[in-house]
């Protein structure tokens, strides 16, 4: 006589996800003095901003999960934003078999092991879009927030490099700054 | 070989049609298809079909493909601009008329050699696109000639996907310069292949070929330029412009190197054309649909890619810079005014600047730096 059979079968897992995103462009510096003499103002500038200078040369500054890379001497600016997470997940199946037909039990068994072991991968996957997303969302936002940074420190490097140019080619005699409209004037007697 | 100058003399014949064989008669067909004297759909069917392949072709049929062959890739190149009363460089001077009146004989002769007939065979015999027995030809050992009439074959045959997927993966279609100035999408594929090295392109025949070329490849840009708007698909955009940009570069920098700037004619035409008025991304990039990848730098890769021909009036503007500054007893002083010539005939400063906007659009951190008016920054 046939008898029927239920097996469940539980399979759970811990993964440690990573996800990034990253964006990478150039600053539009005007070389208003030499590369070298351009590539130090702006270290400085950085500097003052909180940025500090790794052993590459590079000037990094990390806010939160998002960090800010800048290479004075080329002016490529990377925003980098990452998130990881430590993730369980846990899968559940339940199979019926008969001990006279089909399958026998162990069979069985490593059958449902075998789809589990799929569903855990889906669900994993899940997760990686989902902190996926959520780095990208990251980066952004903290785009939109470091765009205005970006805009000033460069407007900051041009006033002083041309500052340095009228002091380069005579005696500065005036100097008036509007922050209001950004104009600056700078007199210089040749 | 077959060599459109001197004209050979007329073999004897009857005085009606010559008498061919089916064989030969579908290859002939199929020749016309390739060099655009045969209806398209016609031709596609011819190539896709397989006939059993005689031992040999008849004289008859001989001096028929050798004809056609020859005046068709002559008549091409002149429809296409060899006509044009234009100036180009001969050496380090400008040398102005017809492509026949400012090019020496040996460089506008077209030496066809056994790879075409070879390559014509395999093609009427087999089914191109279900073929086992795959045909290739050195590339080295290819004549400007036989790559102008490959090229032809492949942008003949680019209508069918399953035809353009074969050929694109024999040697001597993935190394030629024509059918990569012509259409680097299709021929570059999925697998990004890197264009081929294009210094052999600037000088003999091949630069008197690109000179004819010059209106038809940005009328051909200019299509492709328009049409990106109605492409929904990121990955083919991405595929696409990757192959653009790697193609355009690479061929501007042989060019500069090799002091041909004047064959880059057409992608400043094609900017020029296009940048009549302010262009945003979104002429390139607003037929995309969905959010497309969900990584950023995947999304901005895409947009940056989309952008590949006004990218390159960045490398354009620095020619002219460069121009400018070569005084009058300079040695490139004829080359460079010819160029400035070029420049403002298409109004070169608004177009570069139009291209130049478009592109910054695209950056998500690039600062306008050179309109302080609007961020409050120094005024320069």
């Amino acid at each position: 006589m046939s008898r029927a059979y239920r097996i469940t079968v539980k399979e759970s897992d811990t993964r440690h996800l990573k996800a990034g995103d990253e964006i990478g462009t150039c600053l539009e510096i005007l070389e208003i003095l030499p590369p070298e003499d351009m590539a130090t103002l702006l270290k400085n500038e950085l500097r003052n901003r909180g940025f500090a200078e790794q052993d590459d040369g590079t000037m990094t500054r990390r806010d939160g999960d998002v960090t800010v890379i800048v290479d004075p001497c080329s002016g490529e600016v990377t925003v980098k934003a990452e998130a990881q997470e430590t993730v369980s997940q846990e899968a559940r199946r339940d199979a019926t078999g008969f001990n006279d037909v089909g399958p026998n039990e162990n069979n069985l068994r490593d059958r449902v092991r075998d789809q589990l072991k799929h569903d855990l991968d889906k669900k994993f996957e899940q997760e990686q879009t989902r902190l996926q997303t959520k780095a990208t969302e990251e980066l952004e936002k903290h785009l939109q927030e470091i765009q205005p940074e970006i805009s000033q420190i460069v407007n900051q490097v041009t006033r002083d490099a041309l500052k340095q140019k009228a002091q380069q080619m005579g005696t500065v005699t005036e100097i008036t700054e509007d922050a209001e409209s950004g104009s600056l004037t700078i007199r210089v007697e040749v | 070989m077959t060599r459109t100058a001197p004209p050979s003399t007329p073999s004897p014949g009857p005085d009606g049609p010559r008498q061919v064989s089916r064989f030969e008669y579908n290859l002939l067909r199929l020749l016309r298809f390739f060099l655009g004297h045969h209806p398209s759909d016609q031709g596609i069917q011819l190539a896709r079909a397989a006939i059993t392949r005689p031992a040999c072709l008849s004289p008859a049929a001989v001096d028929l493909a050798k004809d056609t062959l020859a005046k068709g890739c002559v008549l091409f190149l002149t429809r296409a601009g060899g006509w044009r009363n234009d100036h180009y460089l001969r050496g380090r001077s400008p040398a102005d008329g017809r492509v026949w009146d400012r090019s020496a004989l040996d460089e506008r002769t077209l030496v066809f050699s056994a790879p075409v007939m070879e390559f014509l065979l395999w093609a009427t015999s087999e089914k191109i696109h279900e073929s086992k027995i795959l045909w290739d030809a050195p590339p080295q050992d290819l004549t400007p000639a036989d790559e102008l009439f490959f090229w032809l074959a492949f942008d003949a045959c680019r209508a069918d996907p399953d035809l353009s997927g074969v050929l694109r993966r024999l040697a001597t279609f993935r190394n030629n310069a024509l059918c990569w100035l012509a259409s680097p999408g299709d021929i570059a594929g999925a697998d990004n292949t890197p264009p081929p090295d294009f210094r052999s392109t600037f000088s003999g025949t091949r630069a008197v070929m690109l000179e004819c070329l010059q209106n038809h490849l940005a009328a051909r840009w200019l299509r492709s330029e328009r049409a990106k708007g109605q492409i929904g698909d990121w990955k083919r955009m991405n595929q696409l412009g990757r192959a653009e940009y790697a193609t355009l570069r690479a061929f501007l920098e042989a060019a500069d190197r090799a002091n041909r700037t004047d064959l880059a004619r057409f992608v400043l035409k094609t900017n020029a054309t296009l940048f009549q008025t302010d262009l945003t991304p979104v002429f390139w990039t607003g037929g995309l649909q969905g959010s497309g990848p969900p990584r950023l730098a995947d999304r901005l890769e895409t947009q940056r890619a989309a952008l590949a021909v006004p990218r390159q009036m960045e490398l354009l503007a620095d020619w002219q810079d460069r121009a400018r500054s070569i005084g009058y007893f300079d040695e490139d002083y004829q080359a460079s005014q010819m160029w400035k010539q070029d420049w403002e005939a298409v109004g070169g400063d608004l177009v570069a600047a139009r291209a130049r906007a478009a592109v910054e659009m695209v950056e998500p951190l690039r600062t306008p730096a050179r309109q302080p008016e609007s961020d409050g920054g120094p005024g320069v």
